[in-house]
């Protein structure tokens, strides 16, 4: 049994002795710009939409060229195969986002909607203003579900998703352990566990399950050795098809995977904490700063010891596929090899990508 | 035979000189001097733009449409529009070259207008910027493309980064953006810091607002006294480029007796008007192509664009920080889709409209992102709607054939 089986063993049976957490409402949500804490601290359930890949319905709703990510979202959507969601929180993030968000309220009618502003710079302006912007948001999500939101609430969501960045991040750490090893495709499917379900249940399952992998070595792999970075991805179908193609994904720069480990202090006033925390997180495109993504992007590389660079970007996301070549040079520039990959949301990368991939692996297998 | 590079060089080189423009200008002047005197201003401010460009006397600053123009006026800068470049390099049947150099660097799934600049950039055909300013509303296309520009020519980008919602903490948050990205850019350029220059800029904005908005209200005449294919060249150019500047004053009033003189002889711009459009998206295409005479052919009219929509109130020139702040969050295509949707519902109430084109821009996103939903609710009102998809400065993704068919049945649609 592979480690994401086992992991899902041990959160289906703490799901069958824990019905409380699976009452509350669910919420759903897009950007990980968005600070899951406040929703959970009224006492709400985030649904990360992470659609499978569909887009047949969508296509007569949003132009051809446009994210086949945002349409998948829309698909599922319109043939209501969400749970049954109280409601969704969309961010300003790319035009991409406000039309879903218009094109949901048009078509789906949900009975709550709230399009959170989010800066693309980080200066003490910003970071005030999108603090405001979450206090908006706390203020209607305290009207419309009648359950005020405290400061105490704040700080209890906040040491909970916390704690699951920590374990997240020992989980990572963990990477090549067990018996078959755990590797950075079954931690993506294990996150990805952790986005429709409620916290508190998630950090047990994790902890249950690194408890068990903490008994076993670490192997070493001689596969040549990758990192993954790119916009949004259809699960984790890109970083098993390197796997099963033989390299070793080492690290990851996507949403669904290490740029979500950012940690939020607790000294200070909650919102204040979560406005700095969010805004500074590791940045994707939509955010200004190249200059910084590529220092980040530099020093994973470094730190995660990857022979090579993976750039995925999704067909018609202009923030993604702007940013390629600036990120194409400056990688290159330290000696480490890119591929650029511009795909759809599939859910299974096709067969032109397959053999650049291979041909990839085979380059950094060459050159040792 | 001489050689393509040969000729390239050449003409980079004739492009590149100010006096190019001065010695086009009598001429281009005298071709023209049968159009309008507005249209005459239009070229005039262009190639006077283009001179103060290559020349570069002053500050010379690129920047995306979405920025309001009274920002470079207000900093006494020369402006460069990147967007408008390609559409005239489009215009003049150029833009095949630059588009192909761009594609060998980025995705053929953007924006052609910036694919178009970039093509231009690589080949060194545009003016060195000395700053780069951009707005974020709207396109995330303008803003990494003037990043991708900070690179290349190794220049400050400073951006402009408005929120979407419509709140006054959004206002006052802009507000400060404005003061600061204002003191940034003078800083950057060593030009002193004057507020009273912006109040100045602001009053010539309100009077060229006034124009337009007379402009606006004749064309709500039948039959229709002036084309919508202009209305989508040289008036949205002005409108974009030149507002708060010396050139848009004399620019829009001139127009204004020209439009009215027709009104008042009660002239349509077509022999027969049958039927009244109002085209969606801020852009046609520039290329040569038959649109325009297919919808002439059957007495339709484009009576009115939502690129020429007044949206922006009256600027109370004491203030001038909260006054653009306004203009930037009045946009009407930026916020929640309703607000475009009021827009059109007016549009179509004031002009008389029978029938809506939306023309979708391969590659943006912003504007054929909301066409299908714009499309559902005008049909739900039985209006007749028609997306006409296509590229604004690509001849290559242009099929007359299928634009014909679309074209044709649209108009039976309103048979
Ligand atoms: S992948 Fe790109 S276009 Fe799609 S939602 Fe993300 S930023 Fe927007
Ligand atoms: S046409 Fe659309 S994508 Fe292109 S520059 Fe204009 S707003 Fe941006």
């Amino acid at each position: 049994m592979n480690s994401f089986l086992t992991f899902k063993k041990i959160l289906d049976d703490l799901k069958r002795n824990d019905s409380s957490c699976q009452n509350k409402k669910l919420i759903g949500w897009t950007c990980t710009y968005l600070p899951l804490e406040i929703l959970e601290a009224a006492n709400l359930t985030p649904f990360r939409i992470l659609p499978e890949p569909d887009t047949e319905k969508a296509d007569s709703y949003l132009d051809p060229n446009f994210c086949p990510f945002i349409k998948a979202s829309l698909e599922k959507a319109l043939s209501g195969e969400y749970p049954s969601l109280s409601g969704i929180i969309i961010l300003n993030t790319c035009d991409g986002m406000r039309r879903l968000f218009d094109a949901w309220r048009f078509y789906c009618k949900p009975s709550f909607s709230y399009f959170l502003d989010l800066p693309r710079v980080i200066r003490p302006s910003s970071v005030a203003f999108f603090k405001e912007s979450l206090k908006d948001l706390i203020h209607q999500l305290d009207f419309y579900f009648g359950r005020k939101i405290t400061e105490e609430d704040l700080q209890i969501a906040i040491e909970r998703s916390n704690r699951s960045k920590a374990l997240m991040k020992e989980l990572f750490s963990l990477q090549g352990m067990g018996e078959p090893p755990l590797t950075h495709g079954d931690i993506l499917e294990i996150l990805s566990e952790g986005w429709k379900i409620d916290r508190f249940l998630f950090n047990q399952a994790l902890e249950k399950f690194i408890s068990l992998l903490g008994e076993n070595k670490k192997t070493c792999s001689e596969a040549p050795k990758v990192m993954v970075t790119g916009s949004l991805l259809d699960g984790s179908a890109l970083i098993r098809m390197i796997e099963e193609l033989g390299g070793e994904v080492v690290a990851s720069d996507l949403c669904i995977g290490q740029r979500i480990l950012n940690l939020v202090n607790l000294d200070t006033d909650p919102l204040d904490l979560l406005s700095k925390a969010y805004l500074g997180k590791p940045p994707c495109a939509r955010m200004q700063d190249t200059k910084r993504r590529i220092e980040g992007l530099k020093q994973r590389l470094m730190e995660s010891r990857a022979n090579g660079l993976i750039y995925f970007s999704l067909k018609f996301c202009d923030p993604f596929l702007y940013e390629a070549p600036a990120i194409e040079e400056a990688i290159k520039e330290t000696g480490v090899p890119l591929l650029f990959i511009e795909g759809e949301y599939t859910g299974k990368p096709g067969g032109g990508i397959r053999t650049r991939i291979q041909a990839f692996l085979e380059v950094l297998r060459r050159d040792g | 035979m001489v050689d393509k590079g040969f000729r390239i060089k050449v003409l980079r080189k004739f492009v590149h000189l100010p006096y190019t423009y001065q010695f086009l200008l009598p001429i281009l002047v005298f071709l023209h001097s049968k159009e309008n005197p507005a249209y005459r201003i239009w070229v005039r401010f262009l190639l006077n733009t283009f001179r103060e460009a290559y020349a570069h006397r002053k500050p010379v600053v690129w920047a995306n449409s979405f920025l309001p123009s009274e920002i470079h006026y207000g900093l006494d800068v020369i402006p460069v529009l990147p967007e408008i470049i390609s559409a005239l390099v489009t215009y003049l049947g150029w833009s095949e070259r630059p588009i192909s150099k761009a594609d060998t660097r980025i995705s053929t799934d953007l924006c052609t207008f910036y694919r178009c600049a970039l093509g231009l950039a690589l080949e060194n055909f545009l003016p060195r910027p000395d700053l780069l300013l951009s707005s974020s509303q709207l396109c995330d296309g303008a803003n990494k493309f003037f990043s991708t520009m900070g690179q290349l020519y190794q220049c400050p980008h400073l951006l402009l980064d408005p929120p979407y919602s419509n709140h006054p903490r959004s206002h006052r948050y802009m507000e400060e953006q404005i003061e600061d990205l204002l003191k940034q850019a003078s800083q950057i350029l060593s030009l002193p810091f004057k507020k009273d220059r912006f109040s100045l800029v602001l009053n010539r904005s309100n009077q060229a607002r006034q124009w337009i908005d007379k402009i606006n209200q004749l064309r709500q005449s039948i039959p229709s006294p002036f084309p919508g294919s202009e209305g989508l060249s040289y008036l949205s150019g002005m409108n974009f480029y030149s507002v708060g500047s010396i050139w848009s004053i004399p620019f829009f009033s001139l127009l204004h007796q020209e439009i009215e003189k027709k009104v008042s002889s009660k002239k349509g711009y077509l022999p027969k008007e049958k039927y009244r459009l109002l085209w969606l998206h801020h852009v046609r295409p520039y290329y040569k192509n038959e649109i325009f005479n297919i919808l002439s052919s059957k007495d339709a009219a484009v009576s009115f664009e939502e690129a020429n929509y007044l949206y922006w109130p009256f600027h109370d020139s004491s203030q001038p920080w909260k006054s653009l702040a306004e203009k930037i969050l009045s946009n009407v295509w930026a916020g929640p889709i309703e607000r475009r949707m009021k827009a059109i519902d007016e549009m179509i109430r004031s002009y008389s409209i029978h029938g809506v084109i939306h023309f979708s821009h391969w590659g943006c996103r912003q504007s054929c992102g909301g066409a299908a939903i714009i499309g559902d609710y005008l049909k739900q009102k039985g209006i007749p709607y028609l997306t006409l998809p296509g590229d604004c400065a690509d001849p290559n993704n242009y099929s007359p054939g299928q634009t014909r068919t679309r074209l044709e049945a649209f108009i039976e649609m309103m048979e």
